[in-house]
């Protein structure tokens, strides 16, 4: 009996496979996919369109802006400002993913031990990552006060500093507070992520190792680190993403300022667009920041794909 | 010596280093929550005072509950946030199910679509999105932001369902559709409850990221009346000045809902972040 259904659903497997297509499959996929089409296809096809197009605030509801080629991304190119943004996204990412996978990697080595509590301290760090970037932005801006905050307080009695810091008013230390503040943010999504990679490493070759007679230190750099490359790379790419396109937590911290010392690109792209009203450079720009990105994007996806393939 | 070597075994000494270094990781949650509890006078008290003594409910008094405008708002953030949620399942149920387990014509350019969207900046949907909705007259309507931030739900919840339709036997299907299930039929009664799971884990997700969206609320809101409570706490930054308290006492308000879900839900968002995001 149990072999019966078994061939059946196998016969049936098969003729799916090679003949019937059946049409009505597709309706489980086609409201998903014509969402995605909708919501995401669109607006990549809606923002190539005006960035060849002169949309301001008088051109953009009407659809009459005049075609204007490539004008917009020579201007974008050709500012100042977004050169400088783009210079400080590179500065905020390699900055933000540097400290926040240093640390998320030693966490995640703490958590891979087994000890009481364990799995509760884990979820609990989760918290600030869960946070909605508003509520974590205004937290350090409070944090990093100048007059009253507890930063300065707690520099200033373990005698680090000796006067306190405006640092979200001083062009200095601004970039830096968004830094230590979406480190904070992206630590336990690093040691989350990295946690499974560790722990997939079969015990029977530190046991091995330490029979040979390696040291802890040896097994770390000889074990741990050329057997978690993979997923240390796949983190690292998503990293690169996630910290690129950082908006909320910079733009409720410093609005992009002082002046402009924490405009990332998307605060620039959303400067040009919805302060400004330049939505045909607003649109190239966005093109410009999609770039960047894909390439990124591009390198994870391979790397998962690889990676599947070989599990 | 002996004690020390016992701590060691026991490897309680590992969970005193844990606690230490979560206690100190989540001190910004605590101060967040102290500071809300102060008075004015306490807020700018120099040594910052450690423990709100005697904790005073004034500036929510003041803040949150007698100021129709964040109560409104967190309304809001419930509806958004719910609607995003029934959206995701409803689009992503079926999809996730199509993809795991029949045979579709360009199922492989369809994942790979979803997972591009999810690494899209929402400043680059923002703007399209804007002049298509100011369009046809959508701007400052809860479906607005929620077709935005069904964006970027759908293809983390497709991606988080789709491992979970794979586990289940084929020869469920297979037995409904004998005793007489249409495919779907089969599917909803079948199959769907056995991934429940899953659909709880996608569920807690779309909520918070839609309670918690930020671009989308501030772009496609305009109306106090439908702005959610992360646009209005953005607000009150430049409003509240050096009222931390105030400031604090909302920025509470829209973490405990957070907090209350996480508490009771955890293992489902544990689960669902690491298969959402390292693993396809």
């Amino acid at each position: 009996m149990r072999r019966a259904m078994f061939t059946a659903t196998k016969v049936r497997s098969l003729t799916h496979r090679r003949v019937l297509h059946r049409w009505d499959d597709y309706l489980f996929i086609a409201p998903a996919m014509l969402f995605i089409v909708l919501t995401m296809i669109y607006p990549i096809f809606s923002n190539l369109r005006m960035s060849v197009y002169d949309v301001n605030v008088a051109t953009f509801l009407s659809n009459t802006a005049p075609f204007v080629g490539f004008d917009n991304y020579l201007k974008v190119l050709q500012d100042p400002a977004f050169q400088k943004a783009f210079l400080l996204s590179v500065i905020f990412t390699a900055g933000s993913l540097a400290f926040q996978f240093t640390i998320g990697f030693a966490l995640a080595l703490l958590f891979n031990r087994s000890f009481p509590g364990n799995q509760v301290l884990r979820a609990l760090m989760l918290l600030g990552w869960m946070l909605p970037s508003v509520v974590s932005g205004s937290v350090f801006r409070w944090m990093f006060d100048g007059g009253n905050g507890v930063i300065n307080y707690a520099l200033q009695s373990i005698g680090l500093m000796t006067f306190p810091r405006f640092w979200l008013i001083e062009p200095q230390t601004a970039l830096l507070a968004t830094i230590i503040a979406n480190i904070w943010v992206g630590v336990p999504f690093n040691m989350i992520l990295l946690l499974p990679g560790l722990q997939s490493i079969p015990r029977s070759l530190y046991e091995a190792a330490s029979i040979d007679g390696a040291s802890s230190g040896q097994s770390f750099r000889y074990i741990t680190l050329p057997l978690m490359r993979p997923v240390a790379l796949s983190v690292l790419l998503l990293g690169i993403i996630y910290t690129f396109k950082v908006f909320d937590l910079v733009y409720v911290m410093t609005r992009g300022g002082p002046v402009d010392a924490t405009t990332v690109l998307p605060i620039y792209v959303y400067q040009l667009s919805f302060s400004f009203f330049r939505f045909g450079e607003g649109a190239a720009a966005a093109i410009l920041l999609l770039l960047p990105l894909s390439l990124a994007a591009i390198g994870y996806l391979w790397l998962s794909q690889r990676e599947e393939v070989m599990a | 010596m002996n004690g020390w070597r016992a701590l060691r075994r026991s490897g309680l000494g590992w969970t005193l280093l844990a606690v230490f270094l979560v206690a100190g990781y989540l001190f910004p949650v605590y101060w967040m929550a102290a500071t809300s509890l102060k008075t004015n006078a306490a807020v700018y008290a120099s040594p910052p005072q450690m423990v709100p003594w005697p904790p005073i409910l004034s500036a929510y008094r003041e803040a949150v509950f007698n100021n129709p405008l964040t109560l409104r708002s967190i309304l809001n953030s419930a509806i958004v946030g719910l609607g995003t949620m029934l959206l995701t399942l409803l689009l992503a149920t079926p999809a996730a199910y199509a993809l795991a387990r029949l045979k579709l014509r360009g199922a492989t350019v369809a994942i790979l679509l979803l997972l591009i969207t999810q690494l899209l900046p929402a400043i680059v949907i923002a703007t399209p999105l804007f002049v298509l909705f100011s369009r046809i007259g959508l701007i400052n309507s809860y479906p607005a932001l929620i077709l935005a931030n069904t964006t970027f739900t759908l293809p983390f919840a497709v991606i988080v369902l789709r491992p979970f339709f794979l586990t289940v036997p084929r020869e469920l299907e297979a037995a409904a559709q004998m005793d007489g299930c249409t495919q779907f039929g089969a599917f909803v009664r079948v199959i769907v409850p056995l991934v429940q799971p899953g659909l709880l884990t996608v569920a807690v997700f779309a909520f918070l990221m839609g309670w918690g969206e930020f671009l989308f609320a501030m772009t496609l809101t305009t109306n106090e009346a439908i702005q959610p409570a992360t646009a209005a706490l953005n607000k009150f930054i430049g409003q509240y000045g050096t009222e931390w308290n105030k400031l604090m006492a909302v920025a509470t308000a829209v973490a405990i809902p957070i907090i209350v879900i996480f508490a009771g839900l955890q293992r489902y968002i544990v689960s669902g972040l690491t298969a959402g995001a390292v693993k396809e």
